[in-house]
């Protein structure tokens, strides 16, 4: 077998193990309620301003792009609620999840691979203390928790940036805009999107802590495992995509064919 | 008393430790000495479970602990404290947090004037007072050095395990680090196992002095048992304690 690929098996196995391990110190003995609580307003910080900025302008993308396509057909009253059903089911996630994959996951990794490279961490443990509950489980918490805060912002600033984009370029009032928002996107469509931005949360958690918490080898070392996080974010990101749209697909198809 | 039997260590290939047989007695200052990449860090990280060793057993107090997992290693890791190469402070948390860090997880049941009182006394053992609210960042590194043996010294630990503590140090503080080293270990009664290359602080302050070379133990005994050594790397070590002696 490659080197290569016993490696990649390696380190995926090395992530889950790790992941086992946070999970359970989860359990076990959970880190307080202040750090979390620190950590989520940290991570909300760091991302709210170009959450808010992008979310704006993806609403005002998928009005630009929607009024194109349903003009053909004189559907223009529905703009609205099909951009907001596209943010909401798949843009909205997505973009959330690159957006904290650039910054807090790259940041995380960054940080905890120079407390790992400094001995930070080994000093945290021959303190008898545990690293996974003193400083990994507040920052993987506080990522999953304010990627739903940071999904709320960026969803009403999309609809926000719709409705103006859709005034100036398209016409329709904001009244008109907002009308079909609620026949369009329904609750499935809701705990699509928030399913979807749960696992990529989870999965953005699981790889840039553990990239930094493994980080070997010095200055080198960190930029190593800021790379390699950005990168497994990426594809990772793509890939669930892909997975999670399968499984919310099938689910809403057994329920809907169901009732 | 700290035993160590038939140590061995290798990362991939390469075999760091072969073999290594040797007791500290409670209570004595043992200098590990020997030059880079002998294994000296790599011996002292298994005491504390940083590391395990490839075969063989480290005992504490007739405990064997190179086969605890993780968490069984938190209490054994409280008897012990260790000062690492690099201060190793949480740069995010003040003087105070850091010092007050051990603390907290090992005495939670201390009230802040408690908790406060015991930093300063900490922090006064290595003759630092009055810099509780800065960040790390903002002292110079011999003093995050010292505030790093307060940190450890916070705990009461029985056992004291220094890394290389003179590392990157001037002369001035790094007699002062050494003279701390002697101190605390008298004054809190500890075994202290202290990896370095300073020959002349061993021969002033060690009560038993230990030399590796490539994975295994070339020379030892107390300090006038030592200077009889004729092994060249002991010999080399010697000539250069002298140089430096004659340089002051």
């Amino acid at each position: 077998m490659p080197k290569l690929l016993i490696d990649v098996i390696d380190d995926v196995g090395n992530c889950l193990l790790f992941v086992r391990e946070v999970m359970f110190t989860a359990l076990t003995s959970p880190c307080s309620f202040a750090s979390i609580c620190e950590q989520i307003w940290t991570v909300t910080l760091q991302s709210l301003p170009t959450t808010a900025l992008a979310g704006f302008f993806v609403g005002a993308i998928m009005t630009v792009q929607f009024t194109l396509q349903i003009t053909t057909f004189g559907a223009l009253g529905y703009l609205g609620g099909l951009s907001t059903s596209g943010t909401v089911r798949e843009v909205g996630p997505l973009l959330i999840a690159f957006l904290l994959s650039g910054k807090v996951g790259a940041f995380t990794s960054a940080e905890l691979g120079t407390m790992q490279v400094t001995e930070q961490i080994d000093a945290i443990r021959c303190l008898g203390a545990n690293p996974i509950q003193e400083i990994i489980l507040p920052r993987y918490l506080g990522i999953i928790i304010s990627s739903f805060f940071l999904l709320a912002v960026g969803l009403v600033m999309s609809i926000f940036g719709g409705m103006l984009l859709g005034l100036v370029f398209s016409g329709i009032n904001p009244e008109e805009y907002v009308r079909h928002i609620p026949t369009i996107v329904n609750k499935f469509s809701v705990a699509n999107g928030m399913f979807k931005c749960l696992v990529f949360a989870f999965l953005l958690a699981s790889i840039c802590t553990y990239k930094g918490y493994s980080a070997r080898g010095g200055a080198k070392g960190v930029g190593r495992a800021v790379v390699s996080t950005a990168v497994l974010t990426m594809v990772g990101i793509v890939v669930f995509d892909w997975l999670t749209s399968l499984i919310t697909d099938t689910a809403m198809n057994v329920v809907l064919g169901n009732s | 008393m700290i035993d160590f039997k038939n140590i061995r260590k290798s990362f991939g290939e390469r075999e760091v430790l072969k073999g290594i047989t040797f007791s500290v007695p409670e209570g004595q200052i043992l200098f590990i000495l020997g030059t880079s990449g002998t294994g000296k860090s790599v011996l002292l990280k298994t005491i504390v479970g940083l590391l395990k060793p490839s075969s063989g057993e480290v005992f504490i107090n007739d405990r064997e602990i190179s086969c605890l997992s993780e968490r069984e290693m938190f209490p054994v890791r409280r008897m012990c404290g260790m000062v690492f190469q690099q201060p190793a402070l949480f740069d995010s948390l003040s003087i105070f947090e850091n010092v007050a860090f051990g603390l907290r997880k090992h005495q939670p049941e201390l009230d802040h004037a408690q908790l406060s009182a015991r930093v300063k006394e900490c922090l006064a053992l290595v003759n630092l007072s009055g810099i509780e609210d800065k960040l790390p960042q903002a002292i110079s590194y011999g003093m995050q050095k010292r505030v790093s043996l307060a940190r450890t010294v916070a705990v009461s630990p029985r056992i004291l395990l220094f890394d290389e503590p003179t590392t990157g140090l001037d002369p001035v503080t790094t007699n002062s680090i050494n003279h701390l080293i002697l101190e605390l270990s008298r004054k809190l009664k500890t075994t202290s196992l202290v990896v370095s290359h300073d020959m002349q602080c061993a021969l002033d302050i060690a009560d038993h002095i230990l030399v590796l070379d490539k994975g295994e133990i070339v020379a030892q005994g107390p300090p006038q048992t030592l200077k009889q050594s004729t092994h060249p790397l002991v010999q080399d070590f010697l000539r250069e304690a002298l140089n430096a002696e004659t340089a002051h």
